[in-house]
């Protein structure tokens, strides 16, 4: 039953475009009748829930995490499913009647909006999942944003509203988690039957905050109270249903919902009863000041909204059943007031009670509906409202804690005040007096809705004990306990009747004195929140852009400095907290150690000194040779192997880039050069203090020594270091190989199809013409080539052998030094050093040299070799024996390290192809074939043959 | 010991390289933390073992398990240098020059993006001697 009612209003929702376009505005009608049937349907179970047996759905969402989608109704979900049908079928029926017969275009959209907004609030309020709470929490959220930013008008108050209540929904979803966490379950009727570990929970005092805040922004209270007289920018049918009735009740709802969770937390009643007091008055008297209907109103709601946090945070049960009573009286009346404010303001055209008065000749009936609705708010005989504020005050008066008896009732008596003076303010100032703005007559279907509602406030307060059942099941549905509340309009000459007896007084001096008391409360201008809200998120985002641009510079300093300071302060503050005396020794230094540090120093002074390319590039080279070195001391053959053949690609590579740029490196100044040597020596110490600090004074790790002592059994490889990098985290390996090829395409990408100054391809026709001789460069004999003979001579023998050393690194990889990293690079050099003797032709009309296909297939065949396992063993990457006739079975990873030896091969291939090309901006025959690198088809094949 | 040394010196004089103007500059300052980062992995794995990480192997076998990690870090970082080899490439041939705080950051390609962005981008560093290598002198023959 409350998954098909839910559904079908959504799915009510999904139609009324089409009922528009087929009824036009009327389908608000149709909208009306579905939602009334629905509450009807829903309210048929009155009995049984109000019995004690409430009624539940539950559809399987995320068992993993124990949350799932249950709707649930027990007193406080009828109550609330009542007011969302209820008053949405008033409004929808309303609505009908707002927008013009011709303003279709407006109808479909509001009213399909406003049913989306009643599905997401009827969800919210029958939700027994906290989890699920929050998603249609967010829901009516955003359906706000969308009824108040309409079609374009009012966009700052919407967007006000959504960042507004949208902090409190990440409050609400913290705050849903922790309650999951501390109490073992997201079903908050579960919490309620048994909140002794959330009570007990250290952190319940963070979870009430959290939710606090969630209840705050939602319903209005200070400080967030704002955007709610913000949001009154929207079509009055919106300000009526989720503006006044329903929307903001949600946070109510959550405090209804809780309470029978979190009131035991000590800070729960004084911070609610401080909270929604000072809203109640605050909001009272700033409601008095208004001239505009729909701000007086909105100030009205604010003002409501505390008084009934206030009552609720009594906590008692007849506190509770009388915020619930306060909450469907507030509903009825404020939904009527807020109909009326539209019919006035489309009869005369303005909301401005300076420019009102008299309306009762004009417009009767709206007076009637208005007349019922203000007396009620202001607590009088013999409305429902009437009733709602005497029990108020009775359960203020008995609340527990001794302190909240007289603060929680002063400080509804001083909102009573108020309410009293702007309710009268509103009736009197609207509809008696002086006619000052003619009004046209409003038709009956405009004014129907608002008397309906106006009426029910009288009808339910002339037989108000019907309503016992319904708030003493809520009560006892929230706390356990039942009130055993006995509504009456008079229970004779009791403290609550004097009370109200006061407020008239006041409330009517304050009425007759209001110009007076204006002037009073707006002699200083308190700050508008508005104002406050818009400048902190205006700074923020000048915060976030400031912070941003760091990045968006060209400069390395902008962007590097503060990443190094802060490890280095990292790094400071580690080495000043921990306990430096249990270390343990540092390893030993060897003899030997002392010449790589030399060596090292002499490198490192040259690469930073070197102001010439030439002396840069020995001196880099320099230095990842003796860091090889530190690597075969430490006894890493194949790193110190590798490290080697990446230092001279590298030098290679720096060299075949370094010649088309300047000879010397631009200065960057004296202040830069005293900057970067005290950050070089900041961050040179922190590095070595973290090293010596945190390494080398272990023993073998656990890790290291069962792969040292099983690898072999478990792989077939003796290399363990190759065996780690293509059997047991092959992951990571694969993963490194999409980098490389992903650097491969990114140097293709940024030569070739940067769409400024591309530099173009050469023509596969004609190679001799692909190529711009460019002796100019004179060192190195122009185009990529050194004129030398010998060396073309030399090469051509070397650099085939120097495949098959390749080839052979590979295959022994797996049990000796070696492997695909160690054999693709020797390939690269092969290439490289062929690039140097035949020049660049040569390497671009090999196939076997070409980008994306070289690339690709080798990251096919990891991937494939990859699938291959997840396919024969369910693992992804598993390794294996491949059996072949003859000779000893081979590791599988050797298809593997196969792809890894395509790939480092295909990159440096890319490197060559496209930096190595020495070409003027215009020196090229243009050709269109630009996309030849690309292009798979045959291609001319010339030159001496290349590699393949 | 030895190796918080090692460490130190490369970190240092990759730092101060990185924060220089040239992008040559700059990529070998990378190389050179590439070196210090490299070498500051194979260091937590100890640096008192330091015989060949094989199976079968005599004495006192390293730990293979940094090793690999370095190697895999050793040949990422030589994918990035190529990377930024291709950026100054670029550099030179679009700017002609390859100082990335050259004062007309008008034709950067950054700087393009950015304004594409409507970002606004902070002119250089205001102390910055001029270039003292325009496009065309010294040893660039072109």
């Amino acid at each position: 039953m409350l998954l098909v009612s839910v559904a079908a209003v959504f799915v009510l929702a999904a139609l009324t475009p089409l009922l528009v376009r087929g009824l036009g505005r009327d389908a608000g009608y149709v909208g009306a009748a579905v939602l009334a049937g629905i509450a009807v349907w829903l309210g048929a179970s009155t009995p049984t829930v109000l019995g004690g047996e409430a009624v539940t759905a539950e559809v399987r969402w995320i068992p993993q995490v124990d949350i799932s989608f249950t709707l649930r109704m027990d007193g406080i979900g009828l109550l609330f499913a009542l007011i969302v049908l209820g008053i949405g079928a008033v409004v929808l029926a309303y609505a009908a009647r707002y927008f013009g017969r011709d303003q279709r275009r407006k109808a479909s959209r509001y009213l399909a909006l406003l049913t989306f907004f009643a599905g997401a609030m009827l969800g919210l309020v029958l939700a027994d999942d906290v989890v699920l709470l929050f998603v249609f929490w967010e829901l009516t959220s955003i359906s706000s944003f969308f009824l108040i930013g309409g079609l374009g008008e009012g966009k700052a108050g919407a967007t006000r509203a959504l960042l507004i209540t949208s902090i409190g929904g990440l409050a609400l979803f913290a705050g849903a988690i922790l309650l999951g966490v501390e109490g073992g379950t997201t079903s908050l009727s579960a919490l309620a039957a048994d909140p002794s570990a959330i009570v007990a929970s250290p952190l319940a005092p963070v979870i009430v905050v959290l939710l606090l805040l969630a209840v705050a922004t939602k319903s209005a209270q200070l400080p967030f109270h704002f955007w709610l007289p913000g949001a009154m920018v929207a079509p009055t049918p919106v300000s009526t249903y989720l503006h006044a009735a329903t929307m903001v009740k949600a946070g109510i709802y959550l405090l209804f919902r809780t309470t029978g969770i979190l009131s035991e937390v000590p800070m729960w009643t004084p911070t609610l009863v401080v909270l929604g007091g000072a809203t109640a008055v605050y909001a009272a008297f700033v409601a008095t000041t208004q001239d505009d209907l729909k701000g007086l109103l909105a100030f009205s709601t604010v003002s409501q909204l505390g008084m009934i946090v206030l009552i609720l945070g009594v906590g008692t049960p007849l506190a509770i059943a009388v915020a619930g009573l306060y909450t469907l009286s507030h509903a009825l009346y404020k939904a009527t007031l807020f109909m009326t404010v539209g019919i006035i303001d489309s009869a005369t055209g303005t909301r401005s009670l300076a420019a009102l008065g008299g309306l009762r000749r004009h417009l009767p009936l709206v007076a009637l509906a208005g007349g019922l609705a203000a007396i009620s708010m202001a607590g009088l005989l013999p409305l429902v409202g009437f009733v709602a504020k005497e029990e108020a005050f009775a359960a203020l008066l008995h609340a527990e804690t001794a302190w909240v008896g007289p603060v929680g009732t002063a400080l509804a008596v001083l909102a009573s005040f108020g309410t009293f003076a702007y309710s009268a303010r509103y009736y009197l100032g609207t509809f008696e007096g002086p006619v000052r703005t003619p009004a046209h007559r409003a038709p009956a279907g405009f004014v129907l809705p608002a008397v309906l509602t106006g009426v029910a406030g009288l009808a339910l307060g002339l037989v108000v004990p019907v309503l016992d059942p319904l708030v003493n099941g809520l009560a006892r549905d929230a706390t356990g306990t039942d009130p055993e509340l006995h509504l009456a309009l008079w229970h004779g000459l009791t403290l609550p009747l004097g009370l109200s007896i006061l407020v008239v007084l006041v409330g009517s001096a304050l009425y007759l004195q209001r110009d007076r008391v204006t002037g009073l409360l707006t002699r200083r201008p308190l700050p508008r929140g508005a104002d406050v809200f818009d400048r902190a998120y205006d700074g923020l985002l000048a915060l976030g852009s400031r912070v941003g641009r760091t990045s968006t510079s060209d400069a390395t300093v902008t962007y590097l400095l503060p990443v190094l300071l802060t490890a280095v302060a990292v790094v400071g503050a580690a080495t000043a907290t921990i306990d430096l005396s249990d270390l343990g020794a540092p390893a030993p230094s060897l003899a030997g150690d002392g010449v790589v540090i030399v060596l090292l120093l002499g490198a490192v002074i040259a690469a930073v000194v070197a102001r010439g390319r030439l002396a840069a590039i020995a001196a880099l080279g320099l230095t990842g040779f003796t860091v090889a070195v530190w690597f075969v001391l430490l006894g890493a053959p194949d790193l110190a192997l590798t490290q080697i053949l990446i230092e001279t690609l590298t030098v290679a590579l720096v060299v075949v880039v370094f010649r088309r740029l300047p000879g010397r490196f631009p200065n960057a100044g004296r202040r830069r050069r005293v900057l970067g040597i005290v950050t070089a020596a900041l961050v040179g110490t922190g590095a070595a203090t973290a090293t010596y600090l945190a390494t080398g004074r272990r023993e073998l790790s656990d890790i290291g020594g069962s792969l040292l002592a099983e690898g072999q059994d478990l792989t077939g490889g003796a290399n363990v270091v190759n065996t780690i990098l293509v059997d047991f985290r092959a992951l990571d390996t694969l993963g490194e190989v999409v980098v490389l090829a992903i650097a491969a395409l990114g140097i293709l990408a940024l030569v070739r199809f940067v769409p400024r100054d591309a530099v173009p391809m050469p023509h596969r026709d004609d190679p001799t013409a692909a190529i711009e001789p460019d002796f100019s460069d004179a060192r190195f004999g122009g185009a990529g080539m050194i004129g030398s003979q010998l060396l073309r001579t030399t090469t051509a023998m070397l650099a085939p052998a120097m495949v098959v050393a390749s080839l052979w690194l590979l295959l022994r990889g797996h049990n000796a030094v070696g492997g695909g990293f160690i054999g693709g690079l020797v390939a690269g050099a092969a290439i490289v050093l062929r690039y140097f003797s035949h020049g660049h032709a040569d390497i671009w009309h090999a196939r076997t040299t070409r980008t994306v296909p070289t690339v690709g297939i080798g990251v096919l065949i990891a991937v494939g070799y990859g699938l291959g396992g997840l396919g024969l063993t369910g693992a992804f990457l598993a390794g294996g024996k491949i059996p072949l006739p003859f000779v000893d079975d081979v590791a599988a990873s050797l298809v593997f390290d196969i792809g890894v030896y395509v790939v480092v091969v295909g990159l440096v291939a890319s490197i060559i192809r496209h930096l190595g090309q020495s070409v003027g901006p215009h020196s090229l025959p243009g050709r269109d074939d630009d996309a030849g690198d690309l292009d798979t088809r045959e291609t001319a094949r010339t030159g001496s043959g290349g590699l393949s | 010991m030895t190796a918080a040394l090692i460490v130190g010196i490369l970190a240092a004089a990759g730092t101060y390289l990185v924060l220089q103007r040239g992008i040559v500059r700059i990529t070998l300052g990378f190389v050179l933390l590439g070196h210090a980062a490299t070498t500051a992995l194979l260091a937590a794995g100890g640096v008192a073992r330091r015989d060949l990480a094989f199976v079968g192997a005599p004495g006192t076998p390293g730990d293979p398990l940094p090793q690999a990690f370095a190697l895999t870090a050793i040949v990422i970082s030589f994918g990035v240098t190529a990377f930024l080899l291709a950026l100054a490439y670029r550099s030179r041939d679009t700017l002609g020059h390859d100082d990335v705080e050259a004062p007309d950051l008008e034709g950067s390609l950054l700087d393009q993006s950015a304004s594409a962005l409507e970002l606004r981008i902070p002119t250089a560093d205001e102390d910055a001697e001029p270039v003292d290598d325009a496009p065309g002198n010294r040893e660039d023959g072109r």
